[in-house]
């Protein structure tokens, strides 16, 4: 199965060494630089327009609540 | 009725989307549309969210689906014309470390994406093995052979031998940021 996929997902390309072991300090260099890149964003301001939206989405539940249930009927 | 933690969770999960989306899309610009549009879709499912499970699993599906039912082709039209964040971001880098994150960003958009995905979930995000394989549909056992490969493919093209300081600089990531946001309108 993960020779097969292995295969496919890297047409023509050499597959010898998919499940090689990299050296312990080499997976630690892109471990360190995975979490560098991705801590970067992670640590960025965001933008305020995400709290906008999700504060549109809460006012406009509340409305549709208050104004609907059984007092309309 | 959406409850308050809900919402609260949504809130403290945003910068994980943000940056999960730019390593997906390589985009800083459409990440953001793609975490506006799994905010929108996680709000109107919230009825589908188990509590005590994992909210950022979950939202990751709605965002990784996102990704690939609508913005994948968008996301190399981007590339294409406009290059990766990667690339302009090292232009803006002046000090060495940031040159190493820029060149390490580079590899990583040159990564397939179903290594891309499954090496920035398991090795940045926080997340098992077992929750990436449930969030991409596969076997643990194919999560553990993509990361392998991702990691063989970006020693491959980082060159590395022996091993770098590849450490974020934190003083200067402020001022990558306000370049970034000027570029981009962050």
């Amino acid at each position: 199965m993960t020779n097969l996929e292995a295969a496919m997902a890297d047409p023509g390309g050499d597959n010898d060494d998919f499940d090689m072991v990299l050296d312990p300090k080499v997976q630690e260099s892109i471990g360190r630089s995975l979490k560098a890149h991705y801590d970067d964003i992670v640590n960025a301001p965001v933008p305020d327009k995400f709290l906008v939206l999700l504060a549109q989405l809460e006012a406009t539940e509340q409305r549709a609540a208050g104004a609907s249930p059984d007092d309309l009927k | 009725m959406i409850s308050n933690d809900f919402k609260d969770g949504l809130i403290r999960e945003i910068p994980n989307l943000r940056a999960f989306a730019a390593s997906l899309s390589g985009s800083i610009q459409l990440a953001d549309d793609l975490v506006q549009d799994t905010l929108l879709k996680a709000w109107g499912n919230s009825d589908k969210f188990e509590p005590g499970t994992s909210l950022r699993a979950w939202l990751f599906t709605i965002l990784r689906n996102t990704y690939y039912s609508l913005y994948r082709k968008r996301g190399r039209e981007v590339q294409d014309s406009e290059g990766t964040y990667a690339e302009r971001m090292a232009t803006q880098g002046n000090q060495e470390s940031h040159l190493d994150l820029a060149d390490f960003r580079k590899a990583l958009a040159k990564l397939p994406e179903e290594q891309r995905e499954v090496l920035i979930m398991v090795g940045a995000t926080g997340l098992s093995y077992e929750e990436a394989a449930d969030i991409c549909g596969v076997a643990i056992g194919t999560i553990k052979s993509r990361v392998n490969r991702a990691r063989t493919k970006l020693a491959e093209l980082l060159s590395i031998g022996g091993v770098d300081d590849l450490g974020p600089d934190r003083t200067s990531t402020a001022a990558i940021q306000r370049a970034r946001s000027e570029t981009v309108g962050f």
